[in-house]
């Protein structure tokens, strides 16, 4: 079992990585369909996305600590 | 040539003991911060919020400070230039003005008398001619009357002559024609 | 040789495929000094961190140093530079009273670039953020600012209106402010720090893992024969995420700076 160990934390950020991966996505998505639907709201538009971004990476950002820990 | 790429590539690189084992819980220093990198960071941070705080800023807001108040002069300054402009041309547009209608008088000025003048000179060249006519005339007249009575007295000495002569000669017919044909034909030489 | 398998442990081009160290650590520790000052040993990290804050007071200074009207090339660009984190962060996420933060997040904003960019340029190619130190450092010190700013334009208020928000249903509240309690306080400084030094650290490990690697492959050619080709994509790989950890050296700067101003923004207005 010891020796399984590094693999399982690898296989446990990936598994962390998903839904940050799915919800960043979403977030730009919708970022982009915002600024191509009013060009002049951009920079605002932009620095929301990139606040949503930062928020749904915790997660991501959790598994990436706990990959180091494990 | 790979050494030398080497080495320029880890210069400031120490060598880390190669194949050491793998420490139980490796990932967990990464993780943890290291004290003299966390002392060394924070000072050089607070170093630079200093800097920023005490000098930079003060330094970029009084660049643009000074940017500000230079073009702002320079707007004032175009602007108050582009007033007086404005009036100069206004000056400008009605002295032109003033001078056009000022020529005009004086070209109307000069026509009419120009007109007086050319008027006065037909008068004068008329009157003169009318003057330099009539003299003539008069002129003529006196030499005509002169003439007359000069042939009136040249025809009265003539006939005198003539009397004289009839009276000198004893005088037959036929010389009396002789006389008075020859009285003619003198008469006509005068003539 | 050997120094340069520095990177990938002891790597046997002939059976492995890629050269991976035994362990990470190797990567981005360096216990040895590299000189001392008195009784303080400056390790590479120490040595790089002073040299990151040489770099961004040098810069500053010669961007600033004459006031001129016009200024030039460099000049404009440090001027936009910090416009841009007064304009678009400060004043745009604070509000008017950004200004006061304004000195902070620039520095912020200033060393974590510089001690990005170590990570691709030449002779250097160590990020020094990719240490949790520098990270955590300055992620804490966020921390404790926009505490600090919360109790002080709040009061007590602004641990209340956390754990108690009055905006959502009752039921819910309890949970609700459990919830906004830790991912404020422990969560907030946590994936700050984390989020930098996770780039960081990912983007040094890609970099030296690929160049190194394929530069390990490439040069055993005499060893390995026609095999040793394997390096070719492997280092061109690693110049393509070259270029990408550029672009994720700024971005990551710029949203550091900008979660804190964030962070510091919803702590003075706690409504919402």
């Amino acid at each position: 079992m010891e020796e399984l160990k590094g693999a399982i934390a690898v296989m446990g950020y990936g598994l962390a990585a998903i839904g940050p991966g799915i919800g960043i996505g979403l977030v730009v998505a919708s970022a982009i369909s915002a600024m191509a639907r009013q060009p002049e709201a951009a920079g605002m538009v932009r620095t929301t996305m990139f606040l949503g971004i930062a928020f749904t990476e915790a997660l991501a950002l959790i598994g990436f600590v706990l990959f180091f820990i494990a | 040539m790979l050494s030398m790429l080497t080495q320029v590539l880890f210069l400031f690189a120490e060598p880390a003991p190669i194949s050491e084992p793998a420490t139980e819980e490796g990932g967990i220093q990464l993780l943890l911060p290291h004290p003299d990198e966390l002392i060394a960071g924070l000072i050089a941070f607070i170093i630079i919020f200093f800097f920023v705080w005490k000098w930079a800023v003060p330094a970029l807001n009084k660049t643009l400070e000074a940017r500000q108040a230079k073009i702002r002069a320079e707007y004032e300054a175009a602007e108050a230039a582009k007033v007086e402009a404005e009036s100069l041309l206004g000056d400008y547009r009605e002295q032109v003005a003033g001078a056009q209608d000022e020529a005009t008088a004086i070209v109307d000025e000069a026509r009419v008398a120009g007109e007086q003048v050319k008027a006065d000179i037909v008068a004068r060249a008329e009157a003169e001619a009318e003057q330099i006519k009539s003299r003539a005339s008069d002129e003529i007249e006196g030499e005509r009357e002169r003439v007359a009575g000069e042939l009136r007295r040249e025809v009265a000495d003539l006939s005198i002559t003539v009397a004289e002569k009839v009276v000198e000669a004893n005088l037959d017919d036929d010389m009396q024609r002789q006389l008075v044909d020859r009285y003619i034909d003198e008469l006509g030489g005068v003539h | 040789m050997e120094q340069l398998i520095l990177a990938s442990g002891a790597c046997d081009p002939a059976n492995d495929i890629i050269c991976k160290p035994d362990n990470v650590i190797e990567l981005f520790k360096f216990e040895d000094n590299l000189f001392a000052i008195g009784p303080w040993g400056i390790t590479r990290t120490v040595f790089l961190i002073l040299l990151a804050m040489v770099i961004v007071l040098t810069l500053l200074f010669f961007g600033l140093r004459k006031r001129r009207m016009v200024p030039s090339k460099f000049g404009v660009t440090i001027e936009s530079l910090m416009q841009f984190v007064r304009d678009d962060i400060a004043v745009g996420i604070i509000g008017p009273e950004g200004t006061k933060y304004y000195p902070w997040l620039l520095s912020l904003f200033m060393f974590i670039l510089v001690g990005n960019l170590f990570e691709v340029t030449p002779l250097i190619n160590f990020p020094i953020t990719s240490r949790m130190a520098i990270a955590g450092g300055l992620s804490l010190l966020t921390w404790v600012i926009f505490v600090f700013v919360g109790f002080k334009k709040n009061g007590f208020r602004y641990v209340g209106a956390l754990v108690w928000p009055t905006t959502v249903p009752i039921a819910l509240r309890p949970l609700v402010g459990l919830i906004e309690f830790v991912s404020t306080f422990l969560l907030r400084p946590l994936t700050l720090a984390v989020r930098l030094f996770a780039n960081m650290v990912a983007g040094h490990l890609m970099l030296t893992l690929l160049l190194v690697s394929g530069w390990v492959f490439m040069s055993s050619v005499g060893e390995i024969g026609a095999r040793a080709l394997i390096g070719v994509p492997w280092f061109a790989f690693g110049l393509g995420i070259f270029v990408f950890e550029i672009i994720v050296a700024i971005l990551q700067a710029y949203i550091f700076t900008l979660l804190s101003a964030v962070y510091v923004e919803s702590s003075i207005h706690i409504e919402h």
